[in-house]
């Protein structure tokens, strides 16, 4: 159980991995994107940030995820895939065609998940995560499910050659 | 800046080359092009303006300023002069400079969309809401777009929550605000959802909720469609301020059915629920109860409904949802709280929570869930409970050592349950030594068994058993405590440094490891640590004080200027950050979110532990260098402190600090209340007080020795001279009270929960003597000063001596500590380990003092020079009267005695290292018998770790000793 609200500009961020310029970037541009989990005892479970881009026209318009996050003592109580449908509700409500979010290849309990979750693969991005603390850079799928607006589903046929980072709109 | 629209523009082909220097980092070259152009181009401002910025980047901010001047009184209208001098304002940190460049533009050019905009977005930038109304307005008039009309009205509202006085925000700015909105309702202009969210948002402010829920359920209200459930949520917010109960029992019900694990709602539910209850509350018609739908109005219906929730979820195949089965127990803690005896119905608690167990007891939040309704098991049920629920952990078989073990993780996590579940109803602490020691036993058992669950996990993922680890540290403490027995803590930071090892990336092993060190007094290992924690921005402000709390106070100056400035760096980082994202948020219409970037700047900016860190810093600088690499005064004027200003914001001040950040699993009578919170706080602002006024009567004490000491000089001097003696006087004074207030504190002897916050320095403070000893000091400095300007001849009529000598007086009580402990901060009894860090933190006290009194001597010293110097002529003329003064031969015997008494402490110092580093730790034997060696290469790393940090602080305390004696000697005559 779970209460979700909408994510308030506090001290909610401490548990969070980007700067401070990055969240208020996405609450000043796209606030009804950004949704919290509370448990009973006010601890915070998890969150979702995304955001909706793309033109119309060339039926791109779509929401993107571009955080999603569940604090390890309430992993396993499907928290994650209920924020993921609240954000695809709100992108179906601004009339997207998709959803997208980018995935480490290597993380294959997220690629799981998302793929259980309704997503394909759409494309692979290469060397789309930079190198950090002596790893290597690391390729990302581009991970898609269509909304209802695109009817034919086209949105998410798959790309089968690798694309580079800069490449991507 | 590089992304520059038309290139047709000959003055744009011209700019581009510096341009891209700027963008490239090549400052000088940028310079050079700029001269070039202006030799032939005088009348290029924006060239000017160029290398403005090109000369600002190199660090010639007075060059680039008179540079940029002379550009903006020319009041530019070109877009690249503008830009250019926007982008030059904001490096030079003079946002204001902005908006006036801007105003001077828009007047030359009235009809320019761009220039009104970037004036209302310089105004945002400075928060001058009321000329940001006006600026909104203009802009509206110039091009009627809904925004920017809006822009004004939100404009108002700010200034309505900045607004002092909260009757001018409710009778003014707020009506007026709503005025213009409804203008725009009535001519249905209105067109975005944001704007809607304004209007919701005036009305909510000015408490006009009932015309809010009209316009939320009315045509406006269909606008609200971005956020889920807006509508929805607006209007329970609304029927809760209304007290509408039987709207707000029928929208949690139908909210509810839709989704059953929304725990607000429940909420919401219970609470509308019980008014309707105590309000006999009874539908005016039986065909509908409200415009939300049937209403419940008795605990019958409410146990049905959540009873028929769980019922559902039984039913479900898929995972079931916790929501119903923690709102049955939620509605027998109020029907308990109620004395309703209806809580039958619903079921036994130790069963329900045993089912829940059942349930979800393999999920790591299982003990977060259960840990609110404990309290609903009387005392006698909590072994039982406890014994129960062990029957639910499915163990293998009872081995050699007496336990069984779990088969998996999911076994795992239910057993950790039920073991936390035990601390957390105090089964724990009532063990004996003995128990407490099998129980340790145990969990270490389970923890090194659990590794092999997690073998393939990755560097940052934890282990499953990580909090066995954690709770065996736990119960060493508790034994440490209790017992005083410091091989318990030694075995504490073995098993967490093991813990570590496994699991290096376990944020709650790094924090309880920092905060056992940090007791110790040893503050080598803690930095790593913390860095290590990777705290992210607002982190710095909520746990840095874990940090910073002890970084001061163990003699690692090093060290404690590095942890400063963790904290330091993000604080200064956020003003900056803030101020473009609020611009942004009036551009995108997330008005809501406005107000609430500016509160968590206030937030941050009224931060306790920023003003700690900020004068912390300041002093630690004044002890480790002033005086010593530079002069006070220098060193003062450096850091650009001013004694008269105080800015700190005592009456607003923020405790931000989470001090439930470690784990704990301590039952309810044990853990941290509101009260130690208040307590905490207020001991903290009293010593930031006393610190506070320490630094500036230090920078006023630098900024004397500046003042002319000719008498009878002209009188803007004197003036000068006596409105800084009177500062001194009355920050002495005000430093005199604070110490005062502090004695009061302090004699409180407040202890805090051993995971809660630490005690503030304040005590050892004021039990060294030091605070009391620099104070008279700093007052020996104004009695010298007084005495200056009423005539140096005079002095020797004043028993200056004792005045002088008291300081040092104290500073010798002070020093008696080496004489009477007669111990080592480290020492080794029977083979065991002990360690004494108040001795430390006494001997950084003592240093920080004797820096205090050698700024007077040598303050005092450059007062009586002169009286030398005139009497060494005397006494070349041979007059009569050539002995001495008594004031001077009591400064020499003071200066005197001081030489002896930093000697006497450098010796004492020498004597804790040398007997330090002859302690050899291999000697130890550690543990028992068959002791697994691997534990007790931990603990010893530990040990030496925390020996190692010993002889840092020692070290680094002896050699600014050193030095301090060293400027002792230039105070001879």
């Amino acid at each position: 159980m779970t209460t979700l609200r909408a994510f308030t500009f506090n001290f909610d961020i401490c548990y969070n991995n980007y700067g401070i310029p990055f969240y208020l970037q996405y609450l000043a541009h796209w606030p009804e994107y950004f949704i919290v989990a509370e448990a009973p005892g006010g601890e915070l479970m998890g969150y979702i940030m995304g955001k909706a881009e793309g033109s119309v026209a060339r039926e791109e318009w779509h929401g993107h995820v571009t955080a999603l996050s569940v604090a390890p003592e309430f992993r396993r109580l499907g928290l994650a895939a209920k924020l993921m449908e609240m954000l695809e509700e709100i992108s179906e409500r601004k009339g997207g065609f998709f959803v997208d979010l980018f995935v480490r290849v290597s993380n294959q309990v997220a690629v799981n998940m998302y793929k259980q979750l309704g997503y394909s693969v759409y494309r692979t991005v290469i060397e789309y995560y930079s190198a950090s603390n002596g790893e290597p850079d690391e390729d990302a799928y581009d991970m898609r499910k269509a909304l209802s607006r695109d009817t034919e589903r086209k949105s998410i046929i798959p790309i089968p050659h690798p694309v580079r980072p800069e490449d991507i709109e | 800046m590089a992304a520059r629209g038309h290139v047709q523009d000959p003055n744009d082909r011209r700019l581009r080359p510096i341009y891209d220097y700027l963008d490239n980092g090549n400052n000088k070259m940028a310079i050079q092009q700029a001269d070039k152009l202006l030799k032939k181009h005088k009348d290029l401002h924006c060239a000017k303006v160029l290398k403005a910025i090109g000369l600002q980047r190199t660090g010639k901010q007075d060059e680039a300023f008179s540079l940029a001047q002379e550009v903006a009184t020319l009041e530019p209208t070109d877009d690249n002069s503008l830009q250019a001098l926007t982008i030059l304002y904001r490096e030079m940190h003079r946002p204001e400079l902005v908006t006036k460049l801007y105003e001077a533009a828009v007047k030359k050019v009235p009809l320019s969309e761009e220039y009104h905009s970037h004036l209302f977005m310089a105004y945002a930038r400075v928060g001058e809401y009321k000329k940001m109304q006006q600026a909104g307005m203009a802009l509206y008039k110039t091009v009627p777009k809904n925004p920017y009309y809006f822009w004004s009205v939100m404009s108002l509202v700010m200034q309505a929550i900045s607004a002092q006085d909260e009757k001018l925000a409710q009778t003014m700015f707020l009506p007026l605000a709503e005025r213009m909105v409804e203008k725009m309702v009535k001519e249905e202009k209105i067109e975005a959802e944001a704007e809607v969210q304004l209007y919701f948002m005036i009305l909510e402010r000015l408490g006009k909720y009932v015309e809010a829920l009209d316009m939320v359920r009315g045509p406006l209200g269909e606008k609200l469609t971005s956020e889920l459930q807006s509508r929805e949520n607006k209007c329970m917010m609304m029927y809760q301020r209304l007290q509408l109960w039987p709207e707000c029992n029928a929208l949690s019900y139908k909210l509810l059915l839709k989704n059953p694990d929304e725990w607000q709602f429940y909420l919401s539910y219970f609470d509308s629920l019980f008014h309707l209850m105590d309000k006999s509350w009874s539908p005016p018609n039986e065909e509908e109860h409200c415009v939300e739908g049937p209403v419940h109005t008795t605990v019958a219906e409410a146990v049905k409904f959540v009873v028929d929730r769980m019922e559902e979820e039984d039913k479900k195949d898929s995972r079931p949802l916790r929501g119903p089965y923690m709102a049955c127990l939620e509605l027998i803690h109020r029907l308990r709280q109620r004395g309703c005896p209806d809580e039958e119905e619903l079921g036994d608690p130790l069963e329900l929570m045993l089912q829940f167990f059942g349930k979800f007891g393999d999920k790591p939040c299982c003990i977060t869930d259960l840990k609110i309704y404990l309290h609903l098991l009387p005392p006698e049920q909590h072994t039982q409970f406890e014994n129960r629920l062990g029957e639910l952990v499915p163990l293998g078989e009872v081995g050699e050592d007496g336990f069984g073990f779990p088969g998996d993780t999911k076994a795992l996590q239910r057993h950790l349950c039920v073991c936390q579940l035990s601390r957390v109803l105090g089964l724990q602490h009532t063990l004996d030594t003995e128990g407490k020691l099998c129980l340790i036993t145990e969990l270490k058992a389970h923890y090194h068994y659990g590794l092999q669950f997690g073998k393939s996990c990755l560097k940052t993922e934890l282990q499953f058993s990580d909090t066995y680890c954690l709770m065996v540290a736990h119960v060493y403490i508790d034994l440490w405590t209790e017992t005083g027995d410091e091989n318990m803590l030694w075995q504490c930071l073995g098993v967490l440094e093991e813990g570590l090892s496994y699991s290096p990336s376990n944020a709650q092993f790094k924090l309880l490891l920092l905060l056992l060190f940090c007791r110790l007094g040893a503050f080598q290992p803690v930095v790593d640590l913390y860095s290590s924690l990777d705290a992210k921005h607002v982190q710095h402000d909520t746990i840095g004080y874990l940090l910073t709390r002890y970084a001061g106070s163990l003699g690692q100056f090093a060290a404690a200027s590095q942890s400063y400035n963790f904290s330091l760096r993000f604080f200064h980082s956020n003003q900056k950050d803030t101020s473009e994202y609020i611009i942004q948020a009036y551009k995108y219409g997330a008005f809501e979110k406005i107000p609430e970037f500016i509160a968590f700047r206030t937030r941050l900016n009224q931060s306790l532990h920023f003003a700690q860190v900020r004068t912390e810093r300041m002093l630690l600088d004044l002890y480790t260098e002033a005086d010593i690499t530079s002069s006070l005064e220098e060193s003062v004027k450096a850091m650009g402190l001013c004694p008269e200003e105080d800015d700190i914001p005592w009456d607003n001040m923020r405790d931000n600090r989470d001090l439930t950040v470690l784990f704990s699993w301590d039952p309810k009578d044990r853990e941290l209340t509101e009260e130690h919170r208040r307590l905490s706080l207020e001991e903290e602002s009293v010593w930031l007080k006393v610190r506070s006024l320490t630094l500036r009567l230090l920078a006023s004490l630098a900024l004397l020795g500046h003042a002319p000491s000719k008498r009878n000089s002209d009188k803007t001097n004197e003036n000068g001279v006596s409105a800084k003696s009177s500062t001194l006087q009355t920050l002495l004074s005000q430093l005199d009270l604070t110490l005062q207030t502090a004695a009061q504190i302090t004699e409180k002897q407040t202890q805090y929960p051993f995971l809660g916050p630490p005690s503030s320095r304040l005590a050892s403070a004021l039990s060294s003597g030091s605070c009391h000893c620099q104070a008279s000091a700093l007052q020996l400095s104004l009695t010298l000063q007084e005495l200056e300007t009423t005539g140096l001849g005079k002095m020797s009529d004043v028993d200056f001596c004792t005045t002088g000598l008291q300081p040092s007086v104290h500073l010798q009580k002070q020093q008696d500590w080496g004489g009477e402990c007669k111990g080592d901060v480290l020492e080794m009894k029977d083979s065991r380990l002990m360690t004494q860090p108040s001795l430390l933190e006494t001997l950084v006290f003592f240093v920080e003092t004797v820096c205090v009194v050698l700024w007077v001597a040598s303050y005092s010293a450059s007062v009586l020079r002169p009286l030398k110097s005139s009497l060494q002529k005397k006494k070349k003329k041979k007059t009569k009267d050539s002995s001495t003064p008594v004031v001077l031969s009591g400064f020499q015997e003071w200066t005197g005695s001081l030489q002896g008494i930093v000697t006497q402490a450098l010796d004492h110092v020498k004597g804790q290292e040398a007997s330090l580093t002859a302690l050899k730790l291999a000697a130890l034997t550690l543990g028992v018998g068959h002791a697994q060696t691997q534990e007790c290469g931990f603990t010893r790393a530990a040990m030496d770790k925390v020996q190692t940090s010993y002889l840092g602080s020692l070290q680094e305390l002896g050699d600014l000793l050193r030095k301090r004696a060293d400027s002792l000697k230039s105070l001879k005559f």
